[in-house]
């Protein structure tokens, strides 16, 4: 088993450190110690998302997610959940645009049956997977879907901003959850050969976080995972590169059932591990995070026109990251007086940049959520995963903040400049019916 | 064919040796203006969390004031005598801290998470929102206006329409519980920045505040940063206030709040029971656990594992307001949302649920799994400091000992089948539960008469 570096702390990690290991099979292994506490958490990245999805199966990637939790050869049912909260841990998995990932975090003492349930799925799914299990988590998905996204207002703006924002066939013109019909129309067979395809060691990242003994939890690892074999079935991801600018205004209005008016955008925005994207990290900062932003102080204090005005960064590394505003209006206030004062403010940021005490709290915040994300075991774990699948380096987690602190204000002007243009957004606005008429438009859709 | 035929298995691994861990005790005292202070020290915890609870319960707002308390919470960060409200964000913003305040039945709580290079600014800037909030007219103005905004919002939202109509059904029209925590359009509007000042004066005092300060205070000189903050506070001493008994209505009986077209139907089920003061309350954690704490506990395993029915149901108590003498109470409660044409099926197979418990009660592996869990979990819940500090100051708001967490998880391992199955029992018997149907009348109401878990009434908007 070649063994990686040892990684000695470098500026701005905090005094965090992790090693790197891959077995023979290709799986890549971080490792991180940290005794403060008697917890270990293991985290798993597949690189397969809902990226790499085919028309007609969007929603393939989370439904087999799902599946991941019905057993495999040695673990009967539910016993991923039973075995590890029966050991005092807790778990979940998540399936996004670019990665599915799993994560336990367990008491010190219990780390290796993590490692062994972890293995047992990774190498053996298929011999569990059966059509009782796929219909069940067919239908609570269904109900996932429901409750998230189709029960609540403005429930489904994230999905039709994003289908705005890349265009038909592009690989993340569809999101992670996938419509309806193509989760009916997921077979068996689709999920047993979604999982020959990209469940292989090969195109994995594991790693183990906490009060742990790093050569111990190295044996354990090629233990359980070291005999799962290789494959290399899977095709890299369709492009996601687009233009850096779309070029022209994309506009939807929305006429539905909602309690308040609403204008919504998507600017498209530097792919993830750029400084530019971290430039455009500090840039929505400034204008739309937190209660001294510019947008907050222009249109919630000053204005009173919005009562909620904020942006937010959807980091991807395979396509254009979005910058995410959303603004809901206040009482009567009607979309175009927000959407003249959000111009009016983006043109004078990108015309003036930001101020040095803009800045210091700019970098402030995303400091502190830094502080934030790796203050956990399971927070540390995920992040080393994420450099380490999206950028080939999971040290870059460790002095991901460094480098936001070390973005200069003209960088953060000329992304703004660049990019925060009317011409390179995706508009989404909701504008409110009364419910009879809501349920009018429904009775039409259904007699088509 | 699989990919399993190459790999070598091996057996469940078995558990090493557990590492002690407890619930950190914190070092409780006072400062010279009578505010108690708790403090815990977690080595590397960078982020330090700050909770203040302050002793202006929502029964204490005045008569068709109700969102005051809400309001001067919210009005703590809109300014001081030194800084504006633009400017006060501003400030927290550059120490990188976060500054959320909310009203409750027990009364304001008061958060801030800051890095701990920052902390004594950060909490300086917290001592004069406590100390000297501005309460401008024109600030509170906008938060009245900008509450009324939001109430729209909630009232489209499923769960949280149902949880005001539970409050609704299950207390007295009298009682503060059975209205909305943040007030009603019409009390709201009533609001102004004289309203919230002499709430503020008449409720808000360091002598009735406890501060709880959790982090790596590693090389903080805690007791001078203290004393330069929230030292400087200062008030009176207030007479204790008599604490209103809970009562509540649980007959058996179904509320629809008819939403025309609703693809699912959100459901909360729930009555009034004992908090944290009772002695059955570590058996009725243990025991609402088994019932609805995980996907693998009863109602999930039927519900979602088993039916598909729902994305997950929930079981939980939670405190709504506690006394000193014990005579506090929790909402006890099962929450989630299932598809509409399945609606009154899931029900029936809730129901059954129930009366199967009740008829058979817990197993004992079901209990080990639930102690193993409740207990097992416990470093990881509080690896932060925030979680931590919340609970401390949970404790302190319901009037329980620093230690109860701790004395909690060894009363857990304590707790056998037989007791948490009465508790659970006890806690929800099929008979006295009030149900809160968000969902599409027309579709649900005549599947969720059939059922017979009481009277149906339809109610809009």
């Amino acid at each position: 088993m070649p063994m990686g570096h040892t990684a000695t702390a470098e500026a701005g990690s905090g005094g965090l450190t992790a090693t790197e290991h891959r077995l023979a099979n290709g799986l890549r292994v971080v490792l991180s110690e940290d005794h403060l506490t008697p917890v270990a958490a293991v985290c798993l990245w597949y690189d397969v998302g809902s990226r790499h999805e085919v028309k007609g199966r969007t929603g393939l990637a989370h439904l087999f997610e799902h599946l991941m939790f019905q057993g495999s050869k040695q673990v009967h049912g539910n016993g991923h959940f039973e075995l590890v909260q029966g050991a005092g841990g807790s778990l979940n998995g998540t399936t996004s645009f670019e990665r599915t990932n799993y994560f336990e975090t367990m008491p010190t003492h219990q780390l290796e049956l993590a490692l062994w349930l972890e293995a047992d799925r990774m190498g053996s799914l298929l011999s569990a997977l059966d059509e009782e299990s796929m219909e069940n988590q067919r239908d609570v998905v269904k109900n996932e879907r429901r409750q998230r996204y189709d029960n609540v207002p403005y429930g489904t703006a994230f999905e039709k901003l994003t289908a705005l924002s890349y265009p038909e066939g592009h690989p993340y013109h569809h999101t992670p959850i996938g419509s309806m019909a193509d989760l009916d129309a997921a077979t068996l067979e689709d999920a047993r050969e979604f999982f020959r395809t990209y469940y292989a060691p090969n195109n994995a990242v594991l790693s183990v976080v906490g009060d742990i003994d790093p050569e111990e939890t190295l044996r354990w690892v090629e233990k359980y995972f070291g005999s799962i074999p290789s494959h290399d079935g899977k095709q890299p991801p369709r492009d996601g590169s687009l233009p850096e600018r779309i070029g022209k205004e994309l506009r939807e209005v929305v006429e539905e059932e909602v309690p308040a008016r609403a204008l919504m955008a998507a600017y498209r925005l530097p792919e993830d591990g750029t400084r530019a994207s971290d430039a455009a990290d500090l840039a929505l900062t400034v204008l739309g995070s937190g209660e001294s932003s510019r947008l907050y102080n222009r249109l919630v204090r000053r204005d009173r026109t919005a009562v909620t005005a904020g942006f937010g960064l959807l980091r991807l590394a395979g396509a254009p990251s979005l910058g995410w505003l959303d603004v809901k209006t206040s009482g009567d206030v009607e979309v175009p007086v927000i959407e003249a004062a959000v111009d009016e403010e983006l043109a004078r940021f990108a015309a003036e940049g930001p101020t040095p005490e803009e800045m210091e709290r700019a970098q402030a915040q995303l400091e502190r959520e830094w502080l934030d994300r790796l203050g956990t075991v399971a927070g540390r774990a995920d992040e080393l995963c994420r450099y380490a699948v999206l950028f080939g380096d999971p040290q870059l987690a460790l002095t991901a903040v460094q480098r936001v602190l070390d973005i200069t204000a003209d960088e953060v002007q000329e992304v703004a400049k660049a990019r925060l243009r009317p011409d390179n957004r995706a508009v989404l606005v909701y504008e409110p019916t009364a419910p009879e008429d809501a349920a009018d438009e429904e009775d039409e859709e259904t007699a088509k | 064919m699989t990919e399993a035929a190459t790999m070598q298995f091996h057996p469940q691994p078995q558990a090493g040796t557990a590492r002690p861990w407890a619930f950190p005790a914190p070092e409780r005292g006072a400062l010279g203006n009578g505010l108690t202070v708790l403090r815990c020290d977690r080595p590397g915890q960078q982020l330090v969390a700050v909770e203040v609870h302050l002793d202006a319960p929502l029964d204490a707002e005045p008569k068709g004031l109700d969102g005051v308390a809400t309001i001067m919470a919210r009005a703590f960060s809109e300014g001081t005598d030194k800084h504006s409200a633009e400017e006060f964000a501003a400030e927290l913003d550059r120490c990188g801290a976060t500054l959320d305040a909310h009203a409750d039945h027990p009364g304001v709580r008061v958060s801030l998470e800051v890095p701990v290079s920052r902390l004594p600014k950060a909490l300086g800037l917290l001592a004069d929102a406590l100390r000297a909030p501005a309460f401008a007219d024109s600030e509170v103005e906008r938060l009245v206006r900008n509450r009324l905004d939001e109430i729209p919002h909630e009232a489209a939202n499923p769960a949280r329409r149902a949880a005001k109509e539970l409050s609704k059904e299950l207390f007295p029209a009298s009682s503060r519980m059975s209205r909305p925590r943040q007030g009603t359009e019409e009390t709201v509007s009533a609001i102004d920045s004289a309203a919230v000042r002499a709430f503020y004066e008449r409720h808000v005092r360091p002598a009735t505040a406890t501060a709880v300060v959790v982090g790596d205070l590693t090389g903080i000189d805690l007791d001078a940063v203290l004393a330069d903050t929230l030292g400087a506070w200062t008030g009176g001493t207030a007479e204790p206030r008599p604490v209103p008994p809970v009562t509540a209505d649980d007959r058996g009986r179904v509320v629809i709040v008819d939403r025309p077209g609703a693809v699912q139907t959100q459901l909360l089920i729930g009555r009034v029971g004992p908090d944290r003061h009772d002695r059955v309350w570590s058996a009725q954690v243990l025991g609402t656990y088994c019932l609805g704490g995980t996907l693998t506990s009863r109602l999930d395993r039927v519900l979602r594992e088993e039916k598909g029915y729902t994305y997950g149901v929930r079981a939980f108590a939670q405190v709504l307001r506690s006394a000193p003498d014990g005579t506090g109470a929790a909402m006890l409660a099962i929450s989630g949302s299932v598809d509409t044409p399945n609606t009154g099926a899931a029900l029936d197979d809730l129901w059954k649920v129930l009366r199967t418990l009740a008829a058979e009660g817990l197993t004992d592996p079901e209990r080990d799994v639930a102690v193993q869990n409740l207990v097992g979990v416990a470093p990881l819940k509080y690896e932060t400091a925030a979680a931590v500090a919340a609970t401390l100051a949970d404790q302190v708001e319901q009037h329980l000992p620093d230690d109860f967490q701790a004395h909690l998880y060894r009363q857990l391992a304590q707790t056998g089948t037989v007791e948490a199955t009465a508790a659970v029992v006890s806690a929800f018997p099929d008979d006295r539960l009030v149900t809160v149907l968000v969902g599409d009348a027309a579709q649900i109401e005549e599947p969720v008469k059939a059922l017979g878990i009481g009277e149906v009434t339809v109610v809009t908007g």
